[in-house]
């Protein structure tokens, strides 16, 4: 059997990692815009090879598979879907792990999400309001702030997945500082909208959603279309540096075991995220008459409002997510895509290791997230016998093998180091016993999170959990969870909730 | 004593903070820690650094210098409880801002040393290429008792607490956009910022544009002021990682237990022996009263330079409510005695209005030192403890009895080992260096 993976991140390591250790022995092939040094050697031990090659091309992607005579093909990031790349696969009837085009718009756009989500009545969601630019945005929030208080805390994204653009978070609670905020708030509607300009095939521009506090963490599943299985929880760390300040990575480290739920979320609110996403899938598939096969996953975080919320969707799995859910899996990954090819994903049966908590760490160049050009082009040096002596795993992230065998930081996020133990704060220690084998040889500094999987971190995210159970639990007990009930002076009762429902699903089924 | 603020922003649209606001607020929930002198400095898009700085307080600086505040998008900031105590601004050979509480022992005058200390700073930075390396040098190397912030014209904001770790300093963040560090957890309250844990001792934290440093720090002994437990830091703040309003309620449980008397009620002086009152009466069962009312604002008259200004405070702040007091045999708790005389114009207030018997309680050890590291307590021959005893002291005062927790006591109720605190203030034939 022949399959050909796509991406060359630390989460396409992973998966290649996994396909290398299947009883199927598969040949090995891969495609990725840099020469990842993990894939490469998997690729070579496997009969296959890996090329760079733009990964958004469904041309390159297309003549490769064909090529090589490729049986499966199975996508790694979200940009390959973004640009129809399964679509084209399938046309050629190359079977492909991955969702297509018009399925990976739950990810692609947050608005639409948000809108199936309410459409639907799905449980989970955050209110939200799409605007056409700055002005239509800062006009309608200050126009309607005192109406709907929940305008005053807010989560900023562009409407679409946009070159770079974050999240801002702003929270107007303290009304000495409001002007403060205004004035921050409004410059970066001004600026979201130069950048999304270039896009002139949709409508909304800027999103604007409820801000939420709770413990976050991601559920990854695979789906076959009629049946969505869970993985087990992980929670990844956003922010750049210890106990979460800083800019905005991709993720700079993760956490999961040593069980299916992490040690701050209970088995039922496992439940209630699966049927999360399940109600997701079936609505999109609903709506565009499709049928989902590959990977999927809910950004979640417990909230007081709803429980179990979306934060956002992944149309894939999530990097680093990915390595600790491949970490624990025990059934073959071949047998589970053959599954999903074959739409019998029913019948089979995930297994997953219950005895050992995996905790990822990713290691940066200095200048990411911020200075991406000066973080890149860096020689590295890894004592990779250091590291397997520690127990330890290596995975490649953004670096380049050269054709003298050097390998060059990328300017993004290098690699990630995976430890296992019993528990989250040994495995933790394991790795960051080994970090000093992972150095750059021109002496350019290298950072990662030290308190990811500490026994202090855990008590905080424990600490987060326990504030907001109790509250979206009274609500579930007393039949108010979702609705967002306030009382304005001069307005009276509102809920914007309610409105929402009225909105996007006209007022009969609200 | 001051109150340091630092504030950090990063990402895009970062010019659009206005630090200043920030500071504002974070030094209004640090005037608890004097509010004398309040000082600024920030940077902006041209790198360059804007100081400002006056009288207090804080409220009224802000409002006087509405329109002349220094722009910028990071910046540090100071509420200092001595006259003309302003964070220390080097120009040359590497530009910085400073503002350090506590004191270094570059020099017997506090203003001095801390200027010395920011002039070694800059030097290192200067001519040591990693300025992380640079910083735990310098406080590696000069003693004292310290923590600072400190915002250079490369747009570092560093952070740094010595290793004997005496004055306290936090960090929190917000969003990816905002950082900060802060003397208290109630100053990062106040400013919207999530608090995320102490300044390790002998720790230094820089945040530049593109990330977040730290050294890690050598596991030396650290040596916490126990007066900022007792006195200083304010009854919502936790104070590397202890949380005030708890530590304050049991030195009133514990001055219960050692030092029980009969009486019909426990009156706390405002306001920071109140929840010290409390927890006395919830440990001996009788009841708490409140006893004075306060006119004007919140003063805090220990930390008022002269003797007519801390007298001014003391009798603005404490009219007493007659019907709680008279005919009543009366715990009355305070937190700290100094001079005496604000305890004595209190008691005697307290007896004309009605009280029959005054039993004073004392929520720390007497104060028989001053404070090598800044805190102001002052030499030796202005303060009672070190001249009278308890029962000359009581005398002296009008009361019918007083007494001071022990050493002992207030290490239990503080609940750090001994050698983690500094006690240098209470000890006898301590306090000089």
């Amino acid at each position: 059997m022949r399959i050909m993976g796509i991406g060359g991140g630390a989460r396409e390591h992973a998966i290649a990692w996994k396909l290398g250790l299947s009883d199927h022995k598969p040949e090995i092939f891969w495609i990725a815009e840099n020469r990842n040094p993990g894939i490469h050697k998997i690729c070579r031990d496997n009969q296959g090879e890996l090329r760079t090659g733009r990964t958004t091309d469904a041309k390159t992607i297309v003549r490769s598979a064909r090529g090589w005579g490729i049986d499966m093909v199975v996508v790694g990031p979200e940009e390959p879907g973004f640009h129809g790349i399964p679509d084209a696969l399938e046309k050629e009837g190359i079977h492909c792990i991955g969702a297509t085009q018009e399925l990976s718009v739950i990810e692609r756009s947050k608005a639409d999400l948000r809108r199936l989500q309410w459409e639907n009545n799905l449980p989970g969601k955050l209110l939200f309001r799409t605007f056409k630019n700055a002005r239509e945005a800062s006009d309608y929030i200050r126009k309607n702030i005192e109406s709907q208080p929940w305008l005053q805390n807010i989560v900023i994204k562009p409407a679409r997945q946009s070159g770079g653009k974050g999240v801002k978070l702003i929270e107007d609670r303290q009304v000495y500082l409001h002007d403060e905020k205004e004035r921050f708030k409004e410059a970066y509607f001004d600026s979201l909208q130069a950048s999304m300009a270039a896009y002139s095939d949709i409508e909304d521009k800027i999103l604007v959603e409820e801000k939420a506090w709770g413990p976050e963490y991601s559920l990854q599943c695979f789906t076959d279309g009629k049946t969505v299985l869970g993985t087990p929880l992980v929670q990844d760390n956003k922010s750049a540096h210890e106990f979460d300040s800083g800019p905005e990575t991709g993720g700079m480290g993760s956490i999961s075991g040593p069980d299916m739920t992490l040690p701050f979320i209970t088995r039922e609110e496992y439940d209630k995220s699966l049927k999360i996403v399940e109600g997701i899938v079936e609505s999109i598939q609903k709506k565009t008459g499709k049928s989902y096969h590959g990977m999927v996953g809910g950004q979640m975080m417990l909230t007081e409002n709803e429980g179990p919320t979306v934060i956002e969707m992944y149309s894939r799995l999530g990097d680093p997510e990915a390595l600790n859910m491949l970490a624990m899996l025990k059934t073959d990954i071949i047998d589970i895509f053959q599954a999903i090819v074959e739409r019998q994903l029913s019948k089979l049966k995930l297994e997953f290791t219950s005895e050992d908590a995996v905790v990822v760490k990713v290691v940066a160049p200095n200048g990411y997230p911020e200075k991406r050009d000066k973080a890149k082009g860096h020689p590295v040096q890894v004592l990779e016998t250091n590291i397997k002596r520690n127990g330890c795993y290596l995975f490649w992230g953004n670096a380049d093998l050269h054709e003298d065998g050097q390998v060059i930081t990328g300017g993004s996020r290098l690699l990630a180091l995976m430890g296992t133990d019993h528990t989250l704060p040994p495995a933790s220690a394991r790795i960051e016993k080994t970090m000093s084998s992972v150095q750059l040889a021109d002496g350019w500094g290298l950072y990662h999170r030290s308190d990811i999987g500490s026994q202090q971190l855990l008590a905080k995210r424990q600490d987060v959990a326990e504030r907001v159970r109790p509250l979206y639990t009274y609500r579930e007990e007393h039949g108010i969870l979702g609705s967002r009930m306030g009382w304005v002076p001069r307005v009276g009762r509102i809920d914007p909730s309610h409105l929402m429902l009225q909105e996007t699903h006209g007022p009969e089924k609200a | 004593m001051p109150g340091l603020i630092g504030f950090y922003t990063f990402g895009e649209g970062r010019e659009n903070w206005d630090a200043s606001q920030f500071i504002h607020y974070g030094l209004s929930a640090l005037q608890g820690r004097g509010q004398e002198s309040i000082s600024l400095a920030t940077i902006g898009p041209g790198n360059t650094l804007h100081t400002l700085g006056g009288k207090g307080g804080v409220e009224e600086f802000f409002q006087k210098n509405k329109t002349t505040l220094p722009k910028g998008f990071i910046g540090v900031g100071q509420t200092s409880s001595y006259e003309d105590d302003y964070l220390v601004h080097v120009k040359t050979p590497y530009e910085l801002a400073l503002a350090l509480d506590g004191k270094t022992d570059l020099h017997e005058n506090r203003g001095e040393a801390t200027k010395l200390f920011a002039r070694q700073l800059s030097q290192l930075l200067h001519s040591e290429k990693e300025p992380l390396k640079a910083t735990s040098m310098l406080i590696n190397k000069i003693g004292g008792g310290y923590s600072f912030v400190a915002l250079t014209h490369k747009q570092e904001l560093i952070a740094g607490r010595n290793p004997l770790g005496v004055k306290p300093l936090e960090t929190g963040s917000v969003g990816f956009d905002i950082a900060a560090v802060a003397s208290e957890t109630c100053a990062l309250d106040v400013m919207g910022i999530d608090h995320t844990g102490p300044v390790e001792t002998g720790e230094v934290i820089i945040h530049t544009p593109e990330d977040i440093r730290g050294n890690t720090p050598a596991n030396s002994p650290s040596s916490f002021c126990s007066y900022e437990y007792v006195y200083l830091a304010r009854l919502d703040s936790n104070v590397h990682t202890l949380p005030i309003a708890k530590i304050r309620n049991s030195i009133g449980k514990e001055m219960a237990k050692a030092h029980p008397v009969k009486a019909d009620v426990v009156i706390g002086v405002p306001e920071t022996a109140l929840p010290i009152a409390n927890g006395y009466s919830q440990e001996s069962g009788i009841p708490e009263e409140f006893g004075f009312m306060r006119t004007g604002e919140n003063i805090r008259a220990a930390l008022k330079p002269t003797q007519k200004e801390r007298l001014l405070g003391v009798q603005l702040k404490l009219n007493p409510i007659k019907s709680a007091i008279k005919g009543k045999d009366i715990v009355l708790v305070d937190d700290s005695v100094v001079r005496g005389n604000t305890l004595q114009n209190t008691v005697f207030n307290l007896k004309r209005n009605g009280a029959q018997r005054i039993h004073v309680r004392i929520g720390s050890p007497a104060l028989v030192s001053p404070c090598p590291y800044g805190v102001e307590i002052p030499p030796r021959d202005e303060l009672v403890s070190g001249n009278l005893n308890e029962k000359e002291l009581a005398n002296t005062v009008g009361a019918d009895s007083i007494s001071f927790m022990t050493i002992e006591e207030l290490q239990h109720a503080i609940g750090l080992p001994r050698q983690n605190l500094c006690m240098r203030c209470f000890e006898k034939g301590a306090g000089t260096q």
